[in-house]
């Protein structure tokens, strides 16, 4: 037997993202799309619903997610006990979610029970009841939920961050003691009566069989159509961002939060895509250049990373970290240092092929599993895009080159134009 | 049913391999038998800041990271009181990468002292940013030492006290090293689309040239039975006054785990547990509780967290909690509620089931706790709890003298 080669890196086939997986697309009743996902090993499905009723839509502070979080206490058939001893006898996990564009609910069931989950889901979604007693626990345990984020230094300055980049849309608005009075059923019931609308729904089904659910999607999802799908056109954004370093004291914290960023692009922008490789080499991944330099060189923090994110109707990009209060300044030099490396040269032809490999390696894994898959489509379809973005994803990752990404840190990471968030001890 | 193979290497170390076609990936997890409970007393943490230590080099490769890029991988690792735990996931063709990887630092590290001053600083930070500069998180760092006087859980894995990371030096952790990382320590389990014979090659080839070398067996005190209630008063500077409970009950692989695991679970495990309908929703003392099992190879707790209600008394929301722990002593579960947490329990288990590095990681611990084909009994331990084996169980557990109590409260500013 010859000897083992231990200095040498066994051979290595390039990576790639492999197959790209394409939902069925399925109407219901004409007006809501189901897309179906036939992968995985289990007996399980996962089915989500989505509807355009994220916090963009809302008038009041809270009113999206109160929505969202109070489906499951209680409806027009069941009150809240019942509906949940409902939910849970079936093994099923019915997880509420809300963001920033859209709401809805992820169902993770057995198969052999669908069809009492799809019926007990078309109850959650067209016919809660909000009642006036669980509505009132729900506002409680928020304030309390609220008070707890003042003291987290990391929250305090998402908040200021998002606040600066997007001013008083709901993008932006920060919530105050004052809200969490101001909220009544009655805004919530007319929310979800304007916003819970089929027009307004797609479903994704997830999982070896996903055709199982059809039959039980039309029987109890069909009978729910309406028209109104206007989808509102948010445009309350500051028009120009003035540079800011901002302060917010946490008082006896021992570690200050950091974030540094820009607005940025939304996916369906034709530097999208670019921006995510320019990002991963700054901040994107373990072997990135902040984490090289902040965590693995000097110990300043336990993990720093940056993102380009898009919303639906705006991007931003941030870099966000933890650090020890006495380490603050030099982290933000540190990071701009970083930011003006990018600016003034090309990333070598190692770190671009690194880099290239990494992002391969991650959209492979991005279709990996049912669950994977589930939450790669929605990540298009939030967007009104289809899985083709993946392929062109694929395509920028392997061909863009370095020059290009020098011209976009140069357009968008300005130091002189950054946001700069700092919440901590004084 | 996972089906998997199993092999022994001349050196001590264990192999398993599960197949499954239905992913173009493969998982190399790799479980050390070592934990912050096989620590000095008077140097923890040591097993966690040990697991920072194996990403920077080992003997023939400088970097662990890039490799596992071009190759399309990502890698991570935790540790817990009992182990540490590697994996790398790769695309199915690369996976030769991860046996090399591995190999290579079992046969031993480069470690220098600037590398370790550094990866104790991240330590620290870490300390600070879970633990410190969080609310409430520090009571994880109270409960062990008030519920552990003797066995080693009585510190949490990132250490008794932060001064014994600053304090550790380059020889301390060469020894750890030494003690530690051998074969037979270690299971290495693979899961994904690869056939069983390729990893059986592959391990024959990458580990089988690594020494057989003996570790060190931890001095384990065991932990005597309580038989006082013990009580800790903190006053912090948080919005909510919390309770937080723990019971000692036994070890993973008793029968009273999948016991306490279901009545947990009938308690708080979900939106319509006792708990929640009795204290959070019809009594309205609590805006959250939870209950888990530690479920560690030494005897563990059962712990119950509860955050209160503005303006309740915190010896009424103890009394309550007690009350319902009674009624699970002296009145049997219904059939109803039973098959709810079975039910709950078939779904939960199918899910941990979807990944291929799941699989992998779950053969390997069952092989740590005694034997990996235990993974395929679990489901009938559950399903044949009955109502008695939940009274007797809770009798058991849920005394007084049995249990440790942390009154967190909400200093007046």
């Amino acid at each position: 037997m010859s000897k083992l080669n231990r200095k040498k890196q066994p051979h290595t086939i390039t990576p790639s993202a492999g197959i790209i997986p394409e939902p069925v697309k399925v109407m219901l009743n004409e007006d809501v799309a189901v897309y179906l996902v036939g992968t995985g090993t289990e007996d399980l499905l996962r089915i989500e619903f989505v509807f355009d009723a994220g916090q963009v839509e809302e008038k009041l502070q809270m009113t999206a997610s109160t929505t969202n979080e109070m489906l499951t206490e209680g409806t027009s058939r069941h009150e809240a006990i019942e509906l949940n001893e409902a939910i849970d006898y079936t093994g099923s996990v019915f997880t509420p979610v809300v963001d920033k564009d859209n709401a809805g609910i992820v169902i993770i069931t057995l198969l052999r029970t669908i069809d009492r989950v799809l019926e007990l889901a078309a109850e959650v979604l067209y016919n809660p009841s909000f009642p006036e007693n669980e509505f009132g626990m729900q506002i409680d345990r928020k304030y309390q939920q609220y008070l707890t984020n003042r003291q987290k230094t990391s929250v305090v300055s998402r908040e200021i961050f998002y606040n600066t980049l997007f001013g008083e849309s709901p993008y932006g608005r920060i919530t105050t003691p004052e809200d969490f009075r101001t909220i009544t059923t009655n805004a919530v019931r007319e929310f979800h009566s304007r916003y819970y609308k089929s027009g307004r729904l797609y479903i994704t089904v997830a999982g070896k069989d996903p055709e199982r659910a059809l039959p039980s999607l039309e029987k109890y999802f069909s009978g729910h159509r309406t028209d109104n799908n206007n989808k509102i056109a948010l445009n309350t954004f500051p028009e120009k961002i003035k540079p800011l370093r901002h302060f917010s004291e946490v008082p006896e914290s021992v570690q200050s939060s950091i974030r540094i960023g820009w607005r940025g692009v939304c996916k369906d922008h034709p530097d999208f895509n670019g921006l995510q490789v320019a990002n991963t080499i700054l901040g994107g991944y373990f072997g990135s250049r902040l984490m090289k330099n902040i965590r693995e060189d000097k110990g300043y923090t336990y993990g720093i990373g940056s993102v380009a994110g898009s919303l639906r109707y705006g991007g931003f990009i941030s870099v966000i970290t933890d650090v020890a209060n006495q380490y603050r300044e030099e982290t933000i030099e540190e990071i701009i240092k970083e930011i003006n490396k990018l600016k003034k040269r090309e990333a070598s032809g190692e770190e671009m092929m690194l880099v290239r490999n990494h992002m391969m390696g991650d959209l492979a894994r991005a279709f990996d599993g049912p669950f994977a898959v589930a939450e790669a489509l929605r990540g298009v379809l939030d967007a009104g895009l289809s899985m083709d973005y993946y392929r062109k994803l694929e395509e920028t990752v392997k061909t863009i080159s370095p020059g290009k990404i020098k011209e976009l840190v140069n357009a968008y990471y300005n130091p002189d134009e950054a946001i700069i968030v700092i919440a901590g001890a004084k | 049913m996972i089906s998997f193979e199993k092999h022994i290497l001349p050196n001590g170390l264990t192999v398993l391999a599960h197949y499954d076609a239905s992913t173009p990936m493969v998982t190399t997890n790799i479980m050390y038998k070592t934990g912050a409970k096989d620590e000095d007393p008077e140097a923890t943490g040591f097993a966690h800041l040990f697991e920072h230590l194996m990403f920077e080099g080992s003997v023939n490769i400088p970097v662990f990271d890039t490799p596992v890029i071009h190759a399309g991988g990502e890698n991570n690792a935790f540790t817990t009181n009992d182990i540490t735990n590697y994996y790398i996931t790769l695309p199915a063709n690369n996976i030769e990468t991860s046996f090399w990887l591995e190999s290579d630092r079992m046969l031993g590290l480069n470690l220098t002292h600037g590398k370790l001053e550094t990866q104790k600083r991240v330590v620290i930070e870490e300390y600070r940013q879970r633990y410190l500069n969080q609310p409430y998180g520090d009571i994880f760092l109270l409960i062990r030492p008030l519920a552990y006087k003797k066995h080693p859980y009585m510190w949490p894995t990132i250490g008794k006290d932060i001064s014994h990371i600053e304090k550790a030096d380059d020889l301390t952790v060469a020894r750890f090293f030494k003690d530690h990382y051998v074969p037979e320590n270690a299971i290495l389990s693979a899961g994904g689309n690869i056939k069983p014979d390729e990893v059986f090659r592959l391990a024959e080839k990458w580990f089988a040239p690594v020494p057989a070398r003996k570790r060190k067996i931890s001095n384990i005190n065991s932990e005597p039975a309580q038989n006082e209630k013990r009580v800790m008063t903190v006053n912090r500077e948080v919005p909510a006054n919390e309770l937080l409970m723990a019971f000692h009950c036994g070890r993973r692989t008793d029968r009273d785990f999948y016991v306490l695991d279901l009545l947990t679970d009938m308690l708080a495990g979900c939106e319509s547990g006792r708990f929640s309908n009795v204290l959070v929703r019809e009594k309205k003392l609590f805006s959250e509780i939870d209950t888990y099992l530690t479920g560690e190879t030494d005897p563990g707790l059962v712990i119950i967290s509860a955050r209160l209600r503005d303006g309740v008394d915190i010896s009424i929301a103890e009394a309550a909690i007690n009350e319902q722990l009674q009624r699970l002593c002296n009145e049997p579960a219904s059939d109803y509620e039973l098959d709810k947490s079975r039910n709950r329990y078939e779904s939960h288990n199918l899910m941990a089931m979807t990944s291929a590095s799941n699989k992998a990681f779950n053969l390997a611990f069952f092989e740590m706790l005694g034997d990996a084909s235990d993974i395929n009994s679990e489901s009938d331990k559950y399903m044949s709890v009955t109502k008695e084996e939940i009274m007797e169980t809770a009798r058991k557990t849920f005394n007084p003298e049995n249990s440790s109590v942390i009154y967190y409260l909400a200093a007046k500013r």
